[in-house]
Parts: structure tokens; sequence; C-alpha cells
């Protein structure tokens, strides 16, 4: 099947890129590994990490600092625009994003830092540590509370570290209701439990007597309160117990991140797309500086994917779209594009292993002009029908920035529109 | 200042401080062993984790054969918890000289060291990724020994005869009268109290630190650093400890060690055994090397580099590192250098620490006029709690350190949700228990119970494991996650130490992952100016 745009890469970025064309009428077709980094990151918009600042002023000043940034690329309006459509998209499926791009929150991690993000979900919002109780305030503290069962969480860490950073916070070990018995304890095992009324209405109960009991007025949780339902889920918890409440992602796998994968990839089906994960692109096939199609490791063979565009949304090298095959070589791994690498191996890494800005070597990808599409050494455009975005992108350490999702968004909007 | 009076005052915590400790406190002197760090903390939980057959040294240095034979015989039968029976092949790949097999066994016959030629069938039987290119094989009692446990093996038997133990105890001075030595200055690095340690002798067992510590009390001992480095893969591709059957080089053995397989070595002189990095040069040579042994091995996924100072003494000018003899030298400075309370142990290797520790012992006994004989290779040693764990009869499947006996056990509990460290199989109970046993910080945890030692290097159990170490404190009011928060702060950068030589392909996609986990979801940099050290625990440079 000839399609009019292949995208490879099931990321926000893809998938972002994906549903702008489908609803432009295009026949697209989404072929992706497997899951994307969706899966292990917060499911909150990370814009630019400017503490509890105004992203989009921080962009400002990143674009005229550094005009091959990402950011500088698709300029303000993509970033804008694109955050508008995933809140579109998120509001239609029924689980909205809040927030301003002018003002980051700063919501608490599953250890207790302060962490600042743009858009959050609206389970995550009375996170917001402007709202938290501070120490000496008069105010009942933050009751964190989790189940030991869950590895991934731990309440009494997050209202320690809470409580160092001044705010009046208490942790606390709930009991797994007897009906959880012999259960799946991951994260995904406790957003299905949480699905189950009954599940959720003892741990609603567990809840009340505490607030009962030390006159609470907020609640943190553990960001595993169901995949399709949370808003719902959280205000039942909240109607129960009596208090607000409010998720912390957890370290992967990241129910919060999965749901926005879900929502996207509803929305793109909903907009006639198809999706075939399961698909490792290895190589393309090129008539000059016109991509033809890509080929795909499949069971024992290779599929030829043909299309008129191609979107290349396959990631960093956390995502696998960029690979060290040694000490010393970066490759692109799908269509194996030029890189913008460090010049060599010495200059990879730093010897602090949190240093600020982050390492050389996470900085590199897929040098793009303003359409995004790739570039050789030369500066000149590899291939003519093809648009690089998200993590391939060079010029951007997207964890360490706080530009993960925003980057993203930006460019997934781009290649979405043209 | 407190003040402690003791009969022998030992420094370094390695295998040889810690046997010495044994031998002294079980001929009835009393005896205090201080180390700057944890147990092993220098090259003894720094090397391969190999016990030698004492084949490696037949032809350069047969009196190191032989003491190694005998030993080797000795520690499997005081500590057989340490030791995994894995035995050894002495193989001649293309690369080696043909002719090196049958000196090799007659050398082997006329050091005492156990061989047999083994057919090469039954080679490829019993280790099928060998390279089918191998001409010969002998086979020798070569074992994997875990080398922190057993330091921690013999210090819990010198304690039930009463000697004492200082961790994490820095060396501040050597207190000496006239030309004699007395005692010595430490410092607690957890609370920075000083203790004053006065001793009759005092033995200096820091290896490639010797120089460093003799210098303290006026006397000079050469001690060449010679930096050997290890990298560990993440399978265990063969059952078998495999040797390269020629003179000793460099990247020629591989160990199988616990879930992993750990290849050696280089021998690089360093100026200074605190300072060294590792070049990915370094680790690209051993994964060449490897590949001659077991081809693809390239492909394996190496976890993680690291690097031991090996304390090689100089008693004479040679022209090459490596024919410095790997025998070792007891230094009595009374006699070669008039200072006396003070003798020095040095050179030396893990297979020939109980050995060391006698002839230490003995010349100790004797000055301090203490008739009892060595008792150290009768006496089987019980294992510390923290591996008293139920995997099974020792005898009944592969081995002790074979994945599947913890396996076993978790799927007969049904413990899948207690896993803390997927990688290594260590549940909450275990690491519990390693806790309540003096670990100092998250590193100690590793080389207790191995959590963090598996592919994702900590990503998944280091974030878990800090928050039960605070939650293992915090009972105690002045307990601040302040001090958790740099035990974390601490791993992560110990280990991205060990991660920078070998992060490439899937290695370097983890340390990436590990980064969007820490820095990105948990905002542990967020965290620094909420950490310090206290609490009990140190988390040193």
């Amino acid at each position: 099947m000839q399609y009019d745009t292949i995208v490879i890469g099931a990321g926000i970025a893809g998938m972002l890129a994906a549903i702008g064309r489908a609803k432009a009428g295009e026949r697209v077709l989404v072929i992706a590994k497997g899951h994307a980094a969706t899966h292990w990151t917060t499911g909150c918009i990370d814009l630019l990490d400017v503490g509890a600042g105004d992203p989009l002023a921080g962009i400002a000043a990143l674009i005229a600092a550094q005009p091959d940034h990402p950011y500088a690329l698709t300029g303000i309006h993509a970033i804008e625009s694109g955050l508008a459509r995933l809140q579109e998209i998120c509001e239609d499926g029924g689980y909205p994003l809040v927030g301003s791009p002018q003002q980051n929150l700063l919501l608490p991690t599953a250890a207790g830092a302060l962490r600042p993000t743009c858009l959050v979900p609206v389970t995550m919002a009375a996170g917001d540590a402007r709202q938290l109780a501070r120490k000496g305030s008069g105010e009942p503290p933050l009751l964190v509370a989790g189940f030991r069962e869950l590895r991934d969480f731990f309440p009494p860490m997050i209202a320690a570290n809470l409580q160092i950073q001044g705010f009046n916070a208490e942790g606390v070990y709930l009991t797994l209701p007897p009906l959880a018995h012999a259960a799946d304890f991951s994260t995904t095992g406790f957003a299905r439990l949480f699905e189950q009324v009954a599940f959720r209405t003892d741990v609603g109960r567990s809840l009340r007597k505490l607030v009962v009991e030390g006159g609470y007025q907020r609640i943190a949780l553990p960001a595993v309160l169901g995949i399709h339902q949370a808003p719902q889920i959280v205000a039942e918890l909240q109607s129960i117990c009596g208090a607000l409440i409010f998720e912390i992602p957890t370290p992967p796998p990241s129910v919060a991140g999965i749901r926005i994968y879900h929502l996207l990839e509803h929305a793109f089906r909903e907009a006639g797309g198809r999706i075939q994960l399961g698909a490792y692109v290895q190589r393309g096939e090129a008539h000059g500086n016109h991509l033809e199609a890509v080929f795909s490791e499949a069971a024992a063979r290779e599929q030829r994917h043909r299309a008129s565009r191609f979107i290349l949304a396959t990631g960093g090298i956390v995502g696998g779209g960029l690979r060290a095959i040694d000490a010393h070589h970066l490759i692109e791994t799908a269509l194996r594009l030029p890189l913008r690498t460090p010049a060599s191996r010495a200059d990879w890494f730093f010897p602090d292993f949190l240093a600020q800005p982050g390492h050389p070597i996470f900085r590199s990808g897929v040098a793009v002009d303003a359409q995004l599409r790739p570039l050789d050494a030369k500066n000149q455009v590899v291939y003519t029908n093809v648009v690089v975005v998200g993590a391939s992108i060079a010029g951007c350490d997207h964890i360490r920035e706080g530009a993960y999702e925003g980057v993203a968004v930006a460019t997934g909007w781009v290649a979405g529109g043209m | 200042m407190q003040t402690i009076s003791t009969d022998v005052l030992v420094i370094g915590g390695g295998a040889t401080g810690s046997g010495v400790l044994r031998d002294l406190a079980m001929r009835g002197m009393r005896a205090i062993l201080v180390e700057k760090g944890d147990l092993t903390h220098g090259t003894t939980g720094r090397y391969h984790g190999l016990l030698h057959s004492g084949g490696r040294y037949v032809t350069k240095d047969p009196q190191s054969a032989n003491e190694c034979a005998r030993e080797n015989a000795i520690l499997r039968r005081i500590m057989p918890h340490c030791i995994e029976d894995t035995s050894g092949f002495f193989v001649i790949t293309p690369w080696d000289d043909p002719d090196y097999g049958d000196l090799f066994m007659a050398n082997c016959r006329k050091t005492g060291v156990p061989v047999g030629e083994l057919p090469l069938a039954e080679m490829h039987r019993r280790e099928r990724v060998l390279n089918p290119q191998i001409s010969r094989a002998f086979e020798v009692a070569d074992a994997a020994a875990d080398s922190f446990l057993a330091a921690h093996t013999n210090v819990l038997a010198a304690r039930e005869y009463g000697a004492q133990v200082f961790t994490y105890h820095t060396l501040i001075a050597l207190l000496r009268v006239g030309d004699q030595v007395v005692g010595a200055v430490v410092e607690d690095l957890r609370t920075g109290e000083r203790k004053q340690i006065d001793s009759a002798c005092v033995l200096n067992a820091t290896g490639a630190w010797a120089g460093k510590v003799a210098a303290l009390a006026g006397v000079k001992v050469t001690v060449l650093p010679g930096k050997g480095t290890l990298v560990a893969m993440n399978h265990r591709m063969v059952n078998t400890v495999i040797n390269r059957c020629k003179m000793p080089a460099d990247g020629d053995i591989i160990v199988p060690v616990h879930s992993v397989a750990v290849i050696g070595t280089t021998d690089t002189f360093v100026p200074d055994p605190d300072f060294y990095g590792i070049e990915a040069e370094e680790v690209q040579f051993m994964l060449d090397e490897g590949e001659k042994l077991i081809p693809g091995f390239k492909q394996y996924r190496a976890l993680r580099a690291w690097a031991g100072v090996r304390p090689l003494y100089k008693d004479q000018d040679v022209a090459n590192d490596r024919d410095l003899s790997r025998t070792y030298k007891l230094l009595d400075h009374a006699q070669r250098d008039g200072v006396e309370g003070i003798i020095s142990l040095v050179g030396g290797k893990w297979t020939t620490y109980r050995l060391m520790a006698e002839d230490a012992a003995n010349l100790i006994a004797q000055r301090l006029g203490n008739t009892q004989p060595c008792r150290t290779a009768e006496e089987v040693m019980p294992a510390p709690p923290f591996e008293r764990r139920d995997t099974g009869n020792h005898a009944d499947g592969p081995s002790l350190h074979w994945l599947g006996k913890p396996l076993a056990a978790i799927e007969q509990t049904q413990a899948y949700n207690d896993l803390i460290c997927e990688c290594e199989l260590v549940t909450r109970s275990r690491l519990q228990t390693a806790m309540a046993s003096g670990a100092s910080n998250l590193d100690d945890l590793r080389r207790m119970v191995r959590v963090g030692m598996g592919p994702c290097q900590g990503g998944w159990c280091i974030y878990r494991s800090s928050a039960l170490l605070y939650e293992e404190h915090s009972a105690n009011a002045d307990f601040s996650i302040e001090y958790a928060n740099a035990a974390l702060l601490h791993f992560l950068q110990e280990r991205w130490r060990g991660l920078t030589p070998v992060l490439w392909g899937d290695q370097l996609r983890q340390a990436r992952l590990d980064e969007l986990i820490f820095a990105g979801l948990l905002g542990i940099h967020r965290l620094r100016d909420h950490a310090r050290q206290g609490g009990g625990l140190v988390t040193p440079e």
C-alpha cells in the first residue's frame, strides 16, 4: 500500500505529526519498534527547566543564544500551537492537561524533590508546590500515601525530603485491601487494581479513616490511579475520603506516561491512521535525495514500506533512534543519516554523572533545517521528503534541559502541519 | 581523644589484613584492624575473583605456583561458602605458542599444581562457546572466589576471638618514640572523631598503599602500584575459569563470578594508587582478547570496568613490571631499618593471603612472646549473616552462585513483589539484613548482596535501596533524609566512574535511561543541597 506519510516512531513527536497529517486527509502509517519513551516519562509536558519561572520567556532567550536549538528552528508559535493541539487531544480523551506555557509548576517527584514542568494532567495539579502546606503555616500536613507492595514509591522518603525543603508532610503506607492478594504489584498492576470499583472504594475508606484521624486536607498517591479513567478515579477517591488527591509520577513503567500514549493512539486511529508496532526500521531506499521506501525487520523477513513523505521520530539514544555502535561511533539507526556528535570520545562525558548541563554525547543528533529536513556536514538537505522530529534532532539535551516533551510537541506540530 | 590499648594494630582491611587479624586473634593476641574504607575497599575488592590453581605461575614464578596450589586446597576447606568450584581450563588458541603446552604440563608437575590434559571434545562439551580453533586444553583446580565475602568471613571469625575492627577509619599518624613505633592516631570518617591506638606492634597490610603508610613511620618501602583493569560482562558465558595457556599477559583470563563473567586484566604502572583512570581503549583491548577465547565475546554487553592496584614489591631492579615476583615479602623494619614495632607485609596475591598472614603472625608472635601455633588452616569459618540465605543444598545443582538457586527460592515463596534488585534477585529482607549488618553506604550494600551489580547497574534498585536505607534508620529521630540522599548521590557517582569506560551500545542507552529516571523523573540532582554525610553513613569522595 502506498501511504502519503509514514511516521517512524510512536512517541509524542511522531504521534502528533501523524495525527496532524491524518486530520489533513492523508493516508498515514505509524511504524515503530515498540512503545516509545512515553512509557518511561512523567506524563507531564516539560517545556524548559527555568525553575518556577516562565518557560516561554526562557525559550525566547534560548532561541537568541542557540540558533541551532530545535526550539529556534520551530519558533515559539509552533510550541504554542503544538501544546494547544495536545491539550485538545487530551481534553477530548477526558484527561485534561492544565497549566500555562508562561508559568512552570513545581511538582513533587517520587524522591520528594520539586520538579519544574509546564502542563500537567489534571490528576497531578493539586501537587503544585505553591499550594502545599509549609512548615509553621498552621495548615494540616500533606499526607503522602502508598503501598509497601509497590516497590517504586516510598512515602517516608518523599515526605522527609519535602519536610527538609520547608513543607509540612507525612508519609504513610496503606494496608492493601484483601481482594488484591496474589496480584502483580507493578505500577501497571496497581493501575489495573484501581480500575476495580471494590479496590478503590476500599483504598478510599482507608484514606477516609486517616483524614478523620489526622485532619489531612491533601493527599499524594503514586500515579497508578487507573490507566483509562484517572480523573474519575481521583474524583471518586476525593469524595470518599474528603480530601484533595493528586498523583506523583513513578519510575517506569510510568502509568501517567502510558496514558498520554493511549490518548495519542486513540486520536490517531479516530483520524483514520494505522499503527504497526514491532517493526524495526533499519534501512531506507533512496533515489537521489528522495527517499522511496523504508524497510523494517519483521518475522524473519524484511518488509518494504513506501510513502511520499517520511517522518523520522525514532528518538535519541534512550529511544533507540541513535546508537553508539562502538566506543567511538554513533549512528542514526533507521536511515543512517549524518549526525552531529562531539569530535572525539574524550568529549562524550563529564566526570560528574549529574553535571550541568548534561553530557555532550547526549546533545548528538541529526542536524535539520527550518523545515526539519535532515542536513549533511555541508548543510545540504539529505532527503527532501524526510522530516526529523523529537529527540533525534541535534543541539539539545532533551532530558537535562527539561525540554523532552516540549521539543517533541513543537517539532511534531511542525511536521504534522506542513 | 579516646585511647585504646592493644597488642597488635593491623592497618588495612583487605584480604591480608583481615587474614592476619584472624590469625592473631586465634593465637590469643589482642588485635585491632583499621581500614579507611569498607572491608576490601582497596585492591581486594577490585580483583577478578579468581582462586588460582597456580597454573598461571608455573613457568615464571614456580614458588608462587606452589604456594597457590597448597593454599587453594586449604581455602576450599576453611571457607567453602566463599568459593565456587568452577574448575579451570588453560587453552592454547591459534595466537599462542603450541609448544608451551608440554612445558606447561611439565612445570605444573614440578611445582605441585594438579593438572590433566582435557580431550578437546570434552572441553567443548563442557564449554560450548569456546573457540573451535583451540588446539589443546588442560584442566586445573581454578575456582571463583568472592573476595568481599571472604574478608567479611575472616573478620567475623576474628571477632569471635575478640578482635576489633574499625572500618571507615583513616590513619592520621603513626606514633613513634625514638626508634619504636608505639601506635597510631586514626580518625572515624563518619564522625570526625579521633582515636589513639597504643600497640606493641603495628602491621602494615595496606598493599599498594604500603609505601605511604610506612612513610608515616619514617620508613621507606617501595611498592610499584600496577593497575589491573577488569571488565564485567552481562553474561556468565562460561561456567569454568578460562585461561590462555601461555606466559601471563593482558586480558587472558575469564572468570565466571556470580551472575557475570569478568575478563582481566591489564598491568600498567601508575604513580599513585589513589589516582588513575580507565580508558575505553583498555576495555576494547580486553574485549579483543576475549574474542580469541570466545568468538562473539565483543557482542556481549560490558557492564562495568574497574581497576585494582596490585601491590608489587620492588626488591630489585627489573626491566618489566610483570616480572616482579608475585610472591610476597615480610619486611621486618627492626632488622631492615632499625625501627622497632612495625612490620610491613607486601606483595602477594589473594589466593595466598592466609599463608602470608601466617608468616606475619609468626613473626609478631615471636616478638610478643606468644607461643601459640597457627590454626588458621584447620578451623572452618561460618558465613556472615547477610550471606545466610535459603539457596538450597550446596551440593545440589551447578553451584552456589548459580542464579537459578535464589530464583527457585523466590518462586517457591512467591516473593516476586519483594525483589528490590531484579538483576541479582536481591529481596527486601536480604537487603534489610545487610543494612542491619552495618552497611555504611549503598556501595557497601552492593558489595554485600550485589544490589546494583547487574545489567542496569542500579538503575531500578538504587532508588528503592536508598528509600529503604532511610526507612531502616528513620526510627532514630536524629537520622536525616539528607544522609540517605548523600548515599544515593554517592552511589550514582561511583557507578558512573565504572560505567564511562564501557558506555556504548545498550549500556550507553541504559545510562541515558538512568539519567532520565534519576535526573528527569526523580530530580535527584535537585536534592544536592539537601545531602550530607552523617547518621552513621559515610560517603567518601
